[in-house]
């Protein structure tokens, strides 16, 4: 044993001492980390810990109003998948509807009231609570009703229907005020208004895609974004692959090709904005030839005079053979039908456009027939419609903001500041305005410039009911109940509503204490409808059953015997489409269409849709204008090089995008991104071709005509590289694409041709 | 030419003194968490005894763990289940009094998790009750423990206090009952 000193022990010591620490430690650190068991306090009634319950709601991504189940476990909704009792989507639902999870656990929710307290539009906003916030609110809509101006208040809101949109009418007939709109981009206002001129009702009616052998689609995106892409996209399922015999055949016209377009047999591209004059020249072929053989035969003969053949194939650009081709298809085809929309009543002629292929449908007897076009009973509820705000009905909202006519502007859902084109001096409007108050559930353009914030809930966490438009052909609707309590400070919209009315002392015309009774109230009158014998021995069975199945409806459809008035043969006629810029200066036409992800914009926000390829393109996370080989090769530009989009009004910079289907003359965008506000995920990405629209308008209607803008591009020199999953589109020599000339077994002589330089093989027979 | 270490390790004595003290005390350190701090049985908020409960007064497992037979978790029963008997039964014992503290607050009982498997393992509790799997099996004698311990069974069968679980438990039994799929990754890694 070595002699130790003093200093060598206390060495030793600490030195063992430290050891032992570090030992404790380190056996701490491997150890499981410590978790709780946090039990209810009361057990609720309506769920088990690790067993899920479902819920049957309302999707409210879009207007089609698609039935939902969504998981709950743990009072947590985790998924959302179709209901599939619902006779819109039948359990099915496109990637908007998933998204709606994010919506509700978005991090960019507003979460409680907020109030303005720097200038306008400084995001200065400081927390106030509900009570300060209604009574400020109601405080200034009771100076101006007591004033007998009540009219200087104004509710723009999101399209709603069912109870909502009751409870906003009596609201604003309390308040003594007519402003009373919903505003939504792609409402189809051309496609109403064609129907009321040739039907004589302002419905949409139920296209029977599933029962039709032949289709013609007038520019509509069925599949993508047109009015009910998920019920159309089943109607399509089952024409292709649903019946053993039979596949249904599809035809696409439309400048560049949508989802829909490359799903269809054939895609033809009339020049923009004369889908109507081809919808002209094959009803002028079917009658002129001999196919029409109705009493009013005359009268069409005279309708269509100037519009044979050849003249039309010289102005649509679409050859004299096809159109012939296409009309005898149609007429020899039973049961065929067209479809009108999107993009062909975007232009000024919108409305003739689509009474055009309704007189298609008439033609060949398409109507009230199976897969054809069934005509759809009046809806059980409220429908949006009738208060949708056209372009120009929001003009002169601007133009009453700048006169000073408007006092109070309250905002429910709607992003006008994003959704209307520069032109339309929308944001200056607003600055006129002294008191903006805004009840949305997100900071979008619109609500940064409110002095008051009132969030509502999302759609999933609160009561709100719908009546589907288009219908299914029979009466339909649902209830859309809360599937989690409230995540934040928020409010339903119609609670906000209600609270307000309770302060203004109106609970005389507007009696009810909580959106969920004045829902139940609009109920009771669909339960009275009722045939006493067979339905729900009381209105609460009624009311349950209607929650559990998420969904009710009457069996009867509608027999609808039409006869077509005479006047409106005679006002039978598409005018040339009317473009804002001149041709020489702005050589190309710019089509803006409403993304597959991001719809108009509202879903840009949400992560899962933002990271969804675009599915024509491949391309995520941004912007990009598409152009056509040939035009891209005359600009000298390739993909990924930046380029300013300019028209007379704006201009916006995005990295090119080479796409072989779309006309040389033609420059597609999709809407949706380009957003200054809007939360983390939309912010500052992309580019918003609505910006640059011409305040063009359709001239029956006053809707924007969104696709009649024309635009030059401006190469800036600069590249980005295009965030896509897709490969390159060509072979390279690659050998991907193997052909084989037919072969002597078939004995036919085949010669090889190049097409884009992917090879394929002619047959001749 | 002559080299020596002997200077060098003269040198390094003190040090290499030092290092050894210094292993020895983690090996000390390490070994006293392990044998008076395993963590396998933690101190609860209140200290239910499961002896009491389960072993003297027979009250049946799934009583409080009602969800056992039917979910994934075997649940905790809420503060207003312990209510349901402690409003009228032992009120003036001093745990019982913590307990009616927590509900006159309407706050729940912030109990530590004793048995727990990885997130990677998908274990459910259904499926083994249901197969009249006996809950003493994998949670040992819980009716006579005062403080539950982390209990996993011996290869006889017997339990092991304080051992966690491993996955070669799990398969010895599972092929043991001839388990259909019993073995297969995705049964329980999923």
């Amino acid at each position: 044993m070595p002699n130790i000193g003093r200093r060598e022990f206390l060495k030793l010591v600490g030195a063992g001492s430290i050891g032992v620490g570090a030992g404790f430690k380190l056996r701490e650190s491997i150890k499981h980390p410590q978790e709780y068991l946090i039990p209810h306090v009361m057990a609720p009634e309506d769920f088990s810990t690790g067993i899920a319950t479902w819920y049957n709601t309302v999707c409210s991504m879009c207007s089609a109003g698609c039935g939902i189940s969504v998981r709950t476990l743990e009072g947590r909704a985790k998924k959302i998948e179709g209901n599939p009792s619902h006779p819109v989507n039948q359990g099915r639902l496109c990637a908007l509807g998933q998204s709606g999870l994010q919506v509700l656990y978005n991090p960019d929710r507003i979460i409680g009231p907020l109030l303005q307290t720097g200038k306008r539009g400084s995001m200065s906003f400081a927390q106030i609570t509900w009570e300060e916030g209604l009574s400020k609110v109601a405080d200034r809509l009771d100076v101006l009703r007591t004033a007998n101006r009540g009219n200087r208040v104004c509710l723009l809101s999101q399209g709603v229907g069912g109870q909502l949109a009751q409870l906003f009418e009596l609201f604003m007939d309390q308040l003594g005020s007519e402003r009373l709109l919903h505003y939504d981009f792609d409402h189809p206002h051309t496609l109403y208004a064609a129907n009321q001129r040739f039907f004589g009702e302002e419905r949409l009616p139920y296209y029977d895609l599933k029962n039709t052998r032949y289709l013609l689609s007038f520019g509509a995106d069925y599949l993508g974004s047109w009015i009910s892409p998920v019920h159309h996209s089943l109607g399509f399922g089952y024409s292709r692959q649903g019946r053993p015999d039979v596949r249904g055949r599809f035809v696409q016209i439309e400048p560049r090709m949508s989802l829909s377009g490359a799903a269809a047999d054939e895609w033809i591209a009339a020049r923009p904005g004369t889908e109507g004059l081809l919808a002209l020249g094959l009803a002028h072929h079917i009658v002129a030839a001999g196919h029409y053989q109705g009493r009013d035969r005359d009268d069409w003969t005279e309708a269509l005079r100037a519009y044979t053949t050849n003249q039309v194939a010289e102005q649509t650009g679409v050859s004299a053979a096809t159109i012939t081709r296409l009309a005898d298809t149609f007429v020899h085809t039973e049961p065929s039908l067209a479809i009108g929309g999107g993009v062909a009543g975007n232009h000024s002629n919108g409305v003739d456009t689509l009474v055009a292929v309704n007189a298609l449908n008439y033609l060949v007897g398409n109507l009230g027939k199976q897969g054809g076009l069934l005509f759809n009973p009046e809806p059980a509820g409220q429908v949006s419609h009738p208060r949708q705000a056209s372009f120009r009905t929001m003009l002169e909202l601007a133009e009453d903001a700048r006169q000073g006519n408007i006092e109070v502007l309250i905002l429910n859902g709607t992003n006008p500041v994003f959704s209307l084109p520069l032109a339309a001096g929308f944001r200056e409007a607003l600055a006129k305005i002294p008191v903006i108050v805004s009840l949305s559930s997100f900071m979008d353009e619109t609500t940064a410039l409110a002095d008051i914030i009132l969030p509502s809930h999302t759609y999933l966490e609160s009561w709100g009911d719908d009546f589907p438009e288009p219908g299914v052909g029979f009466v339909t609707g649902a209830v859309s109940q809360p599937v989690v309590s409230p995540l934040y400070n928020t409010r339903a919209t119609g609670d906000i509503l209600l609270g307000l009315a309770q302060q203004l002392g109106l609970s005389d015309a507007i009696p009810w204490n909580s959106m969920k009774e004045c829902i139940e109230d609009g109920w009771r009158q669909i339960y009275e409808r009722g045939d006493p014998e067979t339905r729900e021995e009381s209105f609460a069975s009624f009311w349950r059953a209607v929650l559990k199945a998420g969904v009710w409806g009457e069996k009867s459809r509608r027999e609808f015997a039409f006869t077509l008035k005479k006047g409106v043969i005679n006002s039978i006629g598409v005018p040339a489409p009317v473009f804002s810029g001149s041709s020489d200066e702005y050589p190309f036409v710019l089509h803006p269409y409403v993304s597959n992800t991001l719809h108009d914009g509202r879903a840009a926000n949400l992560p899962w849709l933002q990271e969804l390829p675009d599915p024509m393109t491949s391309v995520v996370y941004g912007s990009w204008v598409e152009l056509n080989p040939v035009t891209a090769g005359q600009l000298g530009l390739t993909e990924g090089d930046l380029v300013d989009i300019e028209s007379p009004h704006g201009r916006i910079r995005a990295p090119v995008y080479v796409y072989p289907a779309i006309m040389p003359d033609v420059v597609a965008m999709p809407i949706g991104q380009g957003h200054s506000e809007y939360g983390r995920y939309a912010k500052n990405r992309g580019a918003n071709p609505i910006e640059i629209l011409g305040p063009q308008m359709e001239q029956q209607t006053g809707g924007l005509a969104s696709s009649a803008t024309r635009v030059k591009i401006l190469a800036t020199g600069r590249r980005v590289e295009l965030v896509k999953t897709g490969g390159k589109s060509r072979d390279l020599g690659r050998g991907i694409v193997q052909t084989t000339n037919g072969g002597p077994s078939s004995g036919a002589k085949g010669h090889s041709a190049k097409l884009n330089s992917i090879p394929i093989v002619v047959v001749t027979t | 030419m002559n080299v020596s270490i002997v200077p060098a390790l003269k040198v390094l004595r003190p040090a290499a003194l030092v290092a050894f003290a210094a292993f020895i005390g983690v090996v000390v350190g390490y070994w006293a968490n392990a044998a008076f701090f395993p963590g396998t049985s933690p101190k609860q908020p209140i200290e239910f005894s499961h002896r009491i409960h389960a072993g003297d007064n027979e009250v049946p497992c799934m009583y409080c763990h009602t969800e056992a037979r039917r979910s994934i978790s075997a649940g905790v029963p809420s503060v207003s289940k312990c209510v349901g008997c402690h409003a009228e039964v032992a009120t003036e014992r001093p745990q019982i009094r913590k307990l009616m503290k927590y509900w006159n607050n309407k706050e729940p009982i912030p109990w530590i998790k004793v048995h727990d498997l990885p997130d990677f393992v998908h274990f459910t509790h259904k499926r083994h009750v249901l197969a009249g799997i006996e809950c003493q099996t994998c949670h040992g004698p819980v009716e006579t423990m005062d403080r539950i311990h982390v209990t996993s069974r011996a290869l006889d069968g017997s339990s092991q206090l304080d051992t966690p679980w491993k996955m070669g438990l799990c398969l010895n039994c599972h092929k043991e009952h001839e388990v259909e799929n019993g073995t297969d990754c995705w049964t329980c890694h999923k």
